[in-house]
C-alpha cells in the first residue's frame, strides 16, 4: 500500500514538474517560438522513436545491443534516396538479396533431418565452420566481377547534377543470361549458411515440428519474387522513374523499409544467431558490422553528402493555410496557429505517430506481440511452452531494423544523406532507450518525445545565448545521467 | 636479466629488435640514420608503439576487467588535447620568461613537457572518474551505451564551434609547437626511443598490475562478481580502479600521439579511435598483454599495405576481417595460440619422436 502511495506521489510530482516546465518555457519563449520549437521537437522525437523502438525491442527480447542500428538508419536513407533518384542499383541488387534469403529459408525444411545426423563432437564443431567457408567461396564466385560500383554510380551522377535527366543515366544492366547464375549461386550459398546455422548433429536443437506450410509458402513467395525481379531488372527502373514523384516517394519508403527488414533478418540469421552462446561477442559483431556498412557505403557512393530532392507534395514554394490547401498545391510550408512550419516535417511527425500506433497494436493485439511481450519477461519459459523463440528473434530483429530504415528514409529529404548520418541518431536512440527503460516501446516513445523536446529547446536556447547547437546536442547526455541516477531502470523499465 | 628472459622471451626479443632496428636498417640499406626510408619506417614504428600502449590500456579494460567500454577514445583524446593546448597556449610564455638550470644545463623545456604529461595524466584520471561515477552503477550493455554516449558528448565538445579559438573545432589544432629536441620531424630518432621507452615501461607496469593482488581481484570480479563480493572485495571499487588505470594509460598514449602528429583533432576523441583499439585488442587476443601489442603491429603494417592494395577504402577489408575474427577466432591470435599451441607443440614433439625412433626401430 505504501509502495503504491509512493508511486502515486512520484507520478504527481512528475506531472506537476512537467507542467511547470512547459508553462515556464511557454511564458519565456512566447507563443510563436514555443509552438515552432515544440513542432521541431516532435519531428526529432519521431525520428528518435523510430530508431529507439527497434533498439529497445531487440534488447528487451534477446539482450542484444545493436550497435549497427545507426548504420541501418543510414542505409535506409541511402536505399530510399537511391530508389527515388535512380533505382537502377536497387533493381540490380534486389534479386541477389532475395535469392540469398530464399536459400536460407530452404534449410528449415530439412532441419529435423540435419539435426538428427550422427556426427562426432569434432565434426559437430567443424561442419558449421566448413559450411560458412563454402558459403563464402560460393558467394564470392556468385559476385565475381559483379559491377556493383557501376550500378551505384548511376544515382550518384543523377544526384550531383540535379538538372540532368535521371532517365539518361540508366546504365545497362548485365544481360540476363550472364546475370542468371548469380542468384542461383547465391541461393546455394544461403543454403550452405543455413546448414551451418542449424547446427547439424546437435540434438539439443530438436524442437517441436515447425509449421511447414507457412515456411513453404514464404519460400515460394521469395523464389517467385526473385524470378520476377530478375526478369524485370532492366525495364523496372525506367518505369519507376516515369512515375509520379509522390508515388515514387511512397515506393521508396516501402522499398527502404522492406530492404531493412530483409537485411535485418539476414544479419540475425547469419551473424548473430551463431553468437548467442557467446553474448559478449554479439556487441563486438554489431560494432564491426556498423564499421563495415559505413565503409561499404563509402565505397559505393563515395564519402560525399547528398541532398535528396523533396517529393512534389512538399516541394512547391509557398505557404498553405489549411491542410487541404497544402494537399492541393503541394506547398513546402504550412501555417499552424500562425506559425510557418515545413510540411515535410509535419509528415515525419505523422510517420512517427503512425508507427507508434502500429507498434502498439502489434504488441497488444496480435499473437506475435503477445509472444514478444512474454519473451521480454522470460525467454526460456516461452521456449519451454513450445514456441519457436528463434524465429521470433529473427522477426523482431528484422522489424527493429526495418523501423530504423524507415526513420532513415523519413529523414533523408531534410538531412544530408552521408555515411555518418546515423551516428548521431544511434547515440540519441541509446539515450532514449536508457531514459525510457530497456524493452519498453512506450518508454521508447516517451523518451523520444522528451529527448526531442530537449534537443529542440536546447537548440532554441543555444541560439538565444549564442552558443553552437553542438553544445545543446552534447548536453542531452546530462538528461540521461539524471534519469540513471534517479531511476536506473528507466522511466518505464521493469526492475531487475 | 636472465629472470626476465625466462619469464617473457618474446618481449625481450621484441625489445632488442626494436632497439637495433634503426641501426641495422641504416647498415643494411646504406642509408642515413635520420633520413629517407629509415625515417619513414621509424615513423611507422612510432605509430605502432603509441597504438600498442593505447590497445594495451583498452585490453586492461575489456580483457582483464571485463568491462566493454566504448568511451576509451575520450581518455585518449583528453590526453592529446591537454598536451596540445598546454604546449600551444601556456608553454611558450613559460619558456620565454622562466629558465630552470641544473648546473649550466637548461632543462626548462623538459620540465615543461613533463608538467604537460602530468596534466594529461590528471585530466585522464578526471575523465576516468567522471565516467566511472556515472557509468559504474550499471553493467554490461548499459555500461557500453553510457560510455559511448559520454564519449560522444566529449567528441561533440571538441567539435563545437564555441571553442574554435582554442580547439579549432572541426579542423582541430595543427602545428603544435613541440620542443625541438623531441620534435618528430626534426629529431625522429630521439622520439623513436622515447616512444619505445614509454611502451616498455607501460608493458612492465601493466604486467605488474595484472599480476598484483589488486589485478587478481580485478580479474576475479570479471569472472564472478558476486563471489568476489562475498570474499569481501567491493567490485565497484576495483572496477573503478581498473577504469581509471586504463584511462591514465590511454591518456599517456594520447599525449604521445599529439606530440607525434603535432596536432589534436576531433577524430582522436571519436568512436573510430575506440573501434581501432578494439580491433587491435580482438585481433591480438583479449586478456593477454602481448596480444594488443601484436594486434597494433599487424594493423599498422597492414594499413600500410592495404592502402596500396585496396586504395583509400581499405578499412572495409579490415572491417570484414574483424567480423570474421569475431566469428571464427574469438580469442584472437595469442589467445588461440595459447589454447591450441600446446597441442601443436605436442604434435611436433610426436613428430620428432617419430623421426628419432625410426632408426632404432629398424635395428
Amino acid at each position: 500500500m505504501s509502495h503504491n502511495n509512493k508511486k502515486t506521489l512520484y507520478t504527481v510530482i512528475g506531472v506537476v514538474a512537467v507542467a511547470a516546465i512547459i508553462f515556464g518555457l511557454y511564458s519565456y519563449a512566447g507563443q510563436e517560438s514555443f509552438i515552432r520549437t515544440v513542432l521541431s521537437g516532435l519531428t526529432l522525437g519521431s525520428l528518435f522513436f523510430l530508431v529507439a523502438a527497434g533498439l529497445t525491442l531487440i534488447f528487451g527480447l534477446m539482450d542484444v545491443l545493436n550497435f549497427a542500428h545507426g548504420s541501418m538508419f543510414m542505409l535506409g536513407a541511402y536505399i530510399g534516396w537511391q530508389f527515388y533518384t535512380n533505382p537502377t542499383f536497387i533493381f540490380g541488387v534486389l534479386p541477389l538479396l532475395l535469392a540469398f534469403a530464399a536459400g536460407i529459408l530452404l534449410v528449415p525444411l530439412f532441419k529435423p533431418k540435419l539435426v538428427r545426423l550422427e556426427l562426432s563432437d569434432v565434426w559437430q564443431k567443424r561442419l558449421p565452420k566448413l559450411m560458412y567457408l563454402a558459403a563464402l567461396i560460393v558467394g564470392g564466385i556468385a559476385l565475381w566481377k559483379f559491377d556493383v560500383i557501376g550500378l551505384a554510380d548511376t544515382a550518384m551522377v543523377a544526384a550531383v547534377t540535379t538538372s540532368a535527366n535521371p532517365l539518361a543515366e540508366l546504365s545497362a544492366q548485365e544481360p540476363l543470361l550472364r546475370f542468371m547464375w548469380r542468384p542461383l549461386l547465391l541461393m546455394v550459398s544461403g543454403a550452405l549458411v543455413a546448414v551451418g546455422v542449424s547446427r547439424p548433429g546437435d540434438r539439443t536443437e530438436i524442437t517441436a515440428p515447425e509449421p511447414l506450410k507457412k515456411r513453404l509458402i514464404l519460400l515460394i513467395v521469395l523464389v517467385i519474387l526473385t524470378i520476377v525481379f530478375t526478369l524485370v531488372r532492366e525495364n523496372a527502373s525506367e518505369a519507376v522513374l516515369l512515375m509520379n514523384g509522390n508515388l515514387r516517394f511512397l515506393l521508396a519508403i516501402i522499398t527502404a523499409t522492406g530492404f531493412g527488414f530483409l537485411l535485418g533478418a539476414l544479419i540475425e540469421i547469419t551473424m548473430i544467431r551463431p553468437l548467442y552462446v557467446r553474448s559478449f561477442f554479439i556487441v563486438l559483431m554489431t560494432l564491426g558490422l556498423s564499421y563495415v556498412l559505413r565503409e561499404l557505403v563509402q565505397v559505393l557512393w563515395d564519402p560525399l553528402a547528398y541532398q535528396m530532392v523533396r517529393p512534389p507534395l512538399f516541394a512547391q514554394p509557398g505557404r498553405a493555410n489549411t491542410i487541404a490547401e497544402w494537399l492541393m498545391n503541394g506547398s513546402s510550408t504550412i501555417s499552424i496557429v500562425g506559425v510557418t512550419f515545413p510540411t515535410y516535417r509535419l509528415f515525419v511527425i505523422a510517420l512517427g505517430f503512425v508507427m507508434f500506433i502500429f507498434v502498439t497494436v502489434l504488441m497488444t493485439r496480435s499473437r506475435l506481440g503477445m509472444v514478444i511481450r512474454a519473451g521480454v519477461q522470460d525467454p526460456q519459459m516461452v521456449e519451454a511452452l513450445g514456441i519457436n523463440v528463434k524465429s521470433v528473434f529473427t522477426l523482431v530483429f528484422a522489424l527493429g531494423v526495418a523501423l530504423a530504415a524507415l526513420g532513415g528514409i523519413g529523414a533523408a529529404p531534410f538531412l544530408p544523406v552521408q555515411p555518418g548520418m546515423g551516428d548521431q541518431y544511434q547515440m540519441q536512440g541509446f539515450i532514449t532507450v536508457v531514459i525510457g527503460g530497456m524493452g519498453s516501446y512506450v518508454g521508447a516513445f516517451v523518451g523520444a518525445i522528451i529527448l526531442g523536446m530537449a534537443r529542440a529547446f536546447g537548440d532554441y536556447f543555444a541560439l538565444k545565448w549564442q552558443l553552437s547547437p553542438t553544445i545543446a546536442e552534447a548536453s542531452t547526455v546530462i538528461i540521461m545521467i539524471v534519469v540513471l541516477l534517479l531511476r536506473p531502470q528507466g522511466l518505464f523499465g521493469k526492475k531487475d | 636479466m636472465k629472470n626476465i628472459w625466462k619469464k617473457d622471451k618474446g618481449f625481450v626479443i621484441f625489445l632488442l629488435a626494436a632497439i637495433a632496428f634503426p641501426f641495422v636498417f641504416s647498415l643494411l640499406g646504406q642509408t642515413s640514420l635520420t633520413e629517407g626510408t629509415n625515417k619513414f619506417w621509424q615513423g611507422q614504428l612510432i605509430n605502432f608503439f603509441i597504438m600498442a600502449i593505447f590497445a594495451m590500456s583498452y585490453d586492461l579494460l575489456i580483457g582483464y576487467a571485463g568491462m566493454l567500454s566504448f568511451g576509451h577514445a575520450a581518455s585518449f583524446g583528453g590526453g592529446a588535447y591537454t598536451v596540445a593546448l598546454l604546449l600551444t597556449y601556456v608553454a611558450p610564455d613559460i619558456v620565454k620568461n622562466y629558465q630552470i638550470f641544473i648546473g649550466s644545463l637548461n632543462i626548462t623545456e623538459i620540465v615543461v613537457l613533463l608538467v604537460c604529461f602530468l596534466a594529461a595524466i590528471l585530466v585522464s584520471i578526471l575523465i576516468g572518474l567522471l565516467f566511472s561515477a556515472s557509468a559504474m552503477r550499471v553493467k554490461g550493455p548499459y555500461f557500453a551505451m553510457l560510455t559511448l554516449a559520454l564519449a560522444t558528448a566529449l567528441n561533440l565538445l571538441t567539435r563545437a564551434t564555441d571553442f574554435v579559438e582554442w580547439t579549432g573545432a572541426d579542423e582541430g589544432m595543427h602545428g603544435v609547437p613541440v620542443p625541438y629536441w623531441i620534435n618528430p620531424t626534426q629529431n625522429r630518432l630521439t622520439f623513436y626511443f622515447i616512444a619505445l621507452v614509454f611502451l616498455v615501461v607501460t608493458y612492465i607496469l601493466m604486467k605488474r598490475i595484472v599480476s598484483s593482488p589488486t589485478g587478481r581481484v580485478i580479474q576475479a570480479t570479471r569472472e564472478n562478481e558476486d563471489r568476489s563480493r562475498m570474499i569481501g572485495y567491493n567490485p565497484v571499487t576495483y572496477r573503478t580502479l581498473a577504469f581509471v588505470m586504463a584511462s591514465v594509460f590511454a591518456g599517456i598514449a594520447g599525449a604521445l600521439y599529439s606530440l607525434w602528429t603535432v596536432s589534436a583533432t576531433p577524430s582522436m576523441t571519436s568512436g573510430v579511435t575506440t573501434v581501432n583499439a578494439l580491433i587491435m585488442t580482438i585481433l591480438g587476443g583479449m586478456g593477454t598483454l602481448i596480444g594488443p601489442v601484436l594486434g597494433a603491429g599487424i594493423m599498422q603494417i597492414f594499413s600500410q599495405f592495404f592502402y596500396t592494395w585496396f586504395g583509400a577504402r581499405w578499412p572495409l577489408v579490415f572491417g570484414i576481417i574483424f567480423v570474421l575474427i569475431v566469428m571464427f577466432l574469438p580469442y584472437g591470435i595469442v589467445g588461440t595460440w595459447r589454447m591450441h599451441g600446446f597441442k601443436l607443440k605436442e604434435g611436433w614433439q610426436r613428430f620428432w619422436d617419430l623421426l628419432k625412433t625410426k632408426p632404432t626401430a629398424e635395428k
